[in-house]
């Protein structure tokens, strides 16, 4: 994924919607994957849901920077069909909610992986970050 | 529908915590540089939720196997950090059947007993 410099994920609004991304996952990033999360599971060439998740968020990390202080307070995945290990994905992105509160900013990104098949994932991340960083 | 799938318990690690961050291509300072994770309200390295909460995934992976990875839906709070050298249980139990779907709670939490992820795991039902 190429893009401009990373923004704090406090300042975008909700709404904002992000171009469309293109990206795949190896067999060999899989596999430290699942080395690094302790995961013996036999996944064949499948990419684990989660794999996909956190590897999306990892490239959405191109565009939002999250600064000093901010917490990932909550993760929802529905996993909708498999995305297969080397296979082209397309992830896009939005912020779904945006509120502030006690100094925090909290943002919903909602997230979607899509295969050649269709979509694999579905997830809404949770960020609070510190309104000044905005 | 199994009601209490296979638990997982894992003792985290500060090397396991750098590889994830590779791996996953988080390199947030908070998980990684213990200099700098000193400053912080935290005093130290946390590990990344997404790590931790793989362990859930692993759980239900291993009693589902595919059904989990197609039909899965997570919905899950990171309530409390993870450091390096706390041993986690993730854990999942049964507690509702209905429309199809099976619904599990699903949580993880340390040795000393504080639950450091909570939430609801669904999956098509057999």
């Amino acid at each position: 994924m190429t893009s401009p410099l990373p923004q704090s994920v406090s300042s975008f609004p909700r709404g904002h919607e992000f171009p469309p991304a293109t990206f795949s996952i190896s067999a060999e990033r899989v596999s430290a994957y699942l080395r690094a999360v302790g995961d013996e599971g036999a996944y064949g060439v499948s990419v684990p849901p989660l794999a996909a998740v956190a590897l999306g968020l990892g490239a959405l990390q191109e565009r939002i920077s999250l600064p000093e202080g901010s917490l990932h307070t909550g993760q929802e995945a529905d996993h909708i069909g498999l995305a297969r290990q080397g296979e082209q994905l397309t992830l896009t992105a939005r912020i779904a909610q945006r509120s502030e509160r006690q100094g925090f900013v909290i943002s919903v990104i909602e997230f979607e992986i899509a295969a050649g098949a269709g979509t694999a994932v579905r997830a809404r991340t949770t960020i609070m970050a510190p309104a000044a960083s905005a | 529908m199994i009601e209490r799938p296979a638990p997982v318990v894992r003792t985290i690690t500060q090397a396991q915590i750098d590889a994830y961050a590779d791996a996953a291509g988080d390199h947030n300072p908070i998980h990684i540089d213990p200099a700098f994770a000193a400053t912080t309200p935290f005093a130290g390295t946390i590990a990344h939720g997404m790590l931790v909460l793989a362990l859930i995934g692993e759980v239900m992976f291993a009693s589902l196997g595919e059904r989990w990875l197609t039909s899965g839906k997570l919905k899950v709070r990171f309530k409390a950090p993870t450091r390096p050298g706390d041993t986690v249980t993730a854990s999942a139990e049964l507690v509702k059947r209905s429309g199809g779907m099976a619904e599990f709670a699903v949580q993880c939490a340390t040795a000393a007993g504080e639950v450091v992820i909570e939430g609801r795991a669904t999956v098509a039902d057999a």
